[in-house]
């Protein structure tokens, strides 16, 4: 069973219709140009944004769950982190929480993983831009949800902090969530189970890495020549 | 910035204040009262007081407590739907439209057949200007973008209320009215308005327990969504809760500026921005705040209620703009 699938998913006028299925413990990386619809798959996958076609999550189709459920099974992670109120950054974990009646559980432990526990009760609006995209990052695993869908977590990210989002959707992965995120470093993507690559609001290719993204496609959908090179996985000149 | 009170005192110093100032209330006027004779009144065994006090000082304290919950706990409601801070029913035009629709009331001469006529067209009015709004802010709700839709509303709204008003054929009594309805006062409060406001305990009981939930939603509907709130039944009961308690507060003592602004940001600044303890605060302060801006007009000889928090809240207005930026 597929725990996120999408069965012809169109949102008219942003992406054409998409079919696409990721199993558990799959780490899937959403690539394509800046406008190309990556934002808009994530937000109709986790049923923010009008649809047509069928989302299911671990086969349930979505449009029949009701709302709480669709907090306790997924977790979405916006490009945008802005708070207008401030709010301590504990409590914005803590919102993880609140499809599972605010029980609290494992919001220090996601305070602890993203460095956090310092900064846990300063107001989450003085933060710099990668600190509350950790604070996001952080709620998201404290929502203990089966399946992640996270947009852009890398790009705000000092390296070793989006190292550490790495590793910590590969421990997701192996306890076996599913996690699909968008990305522009392609590097990055050779480190994926899946590369899901959207060209033009449509599906262009779905697969290993290694053999979805060839420099003819590279070509194609980013206009950059590139070439595989022994010892690198991907060579940019 | 930290929270300068622990959440658990501000509620009971709240209640302590609404309380002093609630005996001051009925103690100060033409006829001082002491505490003795305010029990007496209350009781019935003092004539002169009881009628002091349950003709004209208890309808328009509980007109104030009233109307003081409402528009601070709209405007916690509407900074928290639009995810503004300063977003207020009064700088929105939502108060407009309630005294819009009072003042047609009063003009067209339907207050006189019956005085419940006047909060439904309030409601009605509010309704319409709500309805503006949000479908400026649906192209984004920015704090220019904002504020400059409420300029607009308020003189299309402040448009049709001078048109009413320059009718020929208006009575000098119904002009009277409409005046007060420009200005927001408690005078010559009766218990009809108190009944005519009762309606504002619903909404308070109704909007009580939303204080989780419009915490995610003042992150966005799209994080609350994902978070298990549902966002389409919420917001729809936020506007319709803050609509119909910002239209009761108007049809009853007018247009009273700066309250859903002021109150809010200063609990806030005092215990944090969770909703769970702003809505049951913003009740109980806003109570506090209107009366003791009623008192302070008292005091001064007779300044009209909105004067006085017009006097408060503009300043106020200004130094939360100046922060802003």
């Amino acid at each position: 069973m597929s725990a996120l699938e999408l069965r012809e998913v169109c949102v008219p006028g942003r992406l054409a219709p998409v079919t696409l299925a990721l199993g558990p413990g799959q780490m899937a990386g959403l690539v394509g140009p800046n406008g190309s619809g990556k934002s808009t798959l994530l937000q109709a996958a986790c049923g923010l944004l009008p649809h047509t076609g069928e989302v299911r999550w671990l086969g349930q189709p979505l449009a029949r769950l009701p709302v709480n459920e669709r907090g306790r099974m997924t977790a979405w992670v916006p490009q945008e982190a802005h708070f207008e109120f401030g709010f301590s950054v504990r409590a914005v974990v803590a919102q993880g929480r609140y499809a599972h009646g605010d029980d609290g559980r494992g919001v220090e432990e996601a305070l602890a993983r993203f460095d956090l526990t310092s900064l846990a009760d300063r107001p989450v609006n003085h933060l710099s831009g990668g600190e509350r995209h950790r604070v996001l990052l952080a709620r998201a695993l404290a929502t203990g949800a089966a399946i992640h869908l996270w947009d852009e977590p890398l790009a705000a990210l000092d390296p070793r902090h989006a190292l550490e989002v790495l590793m910590l959707g590969r421990t997701l992965t192996k306890a076996g969530s599913t996690l699909i995120f968008s990305l522009h470093d392609l590097r990055v993507a050779y480190c994926l189970d899946v590369v899901v690559v959207l060209h033009a609001g449509r599906l262009r290719a779905v697969g290993p890495p290694e053999e979805v993204l060839t420099p003819d496609l590279l070509l194609e959908v980013f206009g950059v020549q590139a070439r595989h090179e022994p010892g690198l996985a991907l060579f940019l000149p | 910035m930290k929270p300068l009170l622990p959440a658990r005192i501000a509620l009971p110093l709240l209640l302590l204040a609404l309380g002093g100032l609630t005996f001051v209330s009925l103690a100060v006027g033409d006829v001082r009262l002491g505490p003795g004779q305010i029990v007496d009144g209350l009781l019935g065994r003092d004539e002169f007081a009881a009628t002091i006090l349950w003709q004209i000082r208890l309808p328009r304290l509980c007109v104030a407590l009233l109307v003081g919950s409402a528009l601070a706990a709209s405007g916690l409601v509407m900074q928290a739907y639009f995810r503004n801070s300063l977003a207020s029913p009064d700088l929105l035009g939502v108060s407009s439209g309630g005294a819009a629709g009072a003042v047609i009331a009063i003009g067209a001469g339907w207050a006189a057949t019956s005085f419940m006529l006047v909060p439904v067209t309030a409601v009605g009015g509010a309704l319409c200007a709500t309805g503006a709004v949000i479908v400026l802010a649906r192209q984004g709700a920015g704090t220019e973008r904002l504020l400059l839709a409420g300029i607009a509303l308020n003189a299309l709204l402040g448009a049709v209320t001078s048109y009413v008003l320059s009718q020929a054929t208006l009575t000098y009594e119904r002009n009277a009215q409409i005046l007060f309805w420009l200005l927001g006062g408690l005078e010559d409060r009766t218990w009809e308005h108190v009944i005519m406001a009762t309606p504002i305990l619903l909404g308070a009981a109704l909007l009580w327990p939303l204080g989780r939930p419009m915490d995610l939603l003042s992150l966005g509907w799209r994080e609350a969504q994902s978070l298990g709130v549902d966002v389409v039944h919420l917001r729809r009961r936020l506007l319709s809760l803050a609509t119909l308690m910002t239209a009761l507060a108007t049809a009853v003592a007018g247009t009273v500026g700066f309250v859903g602004l002021v109150v809010p940001h200063i609990l806030r600044l005092l215990v944090g921005p969770e909703h769970r303890r702003l809505v049951p605060l913003a009740l109980v302060g806003g109570a506090t705040f209107v009366l003791a801006c009623d008192l302070a007009g008292r005091a001064a000889g007779g300044l009209r209620l909105g004067i006085v928090t017009a006097l408060v809240g503009g300043p106020f207005f200004l130094w939360l703009l100046r922060r802003q930026t």
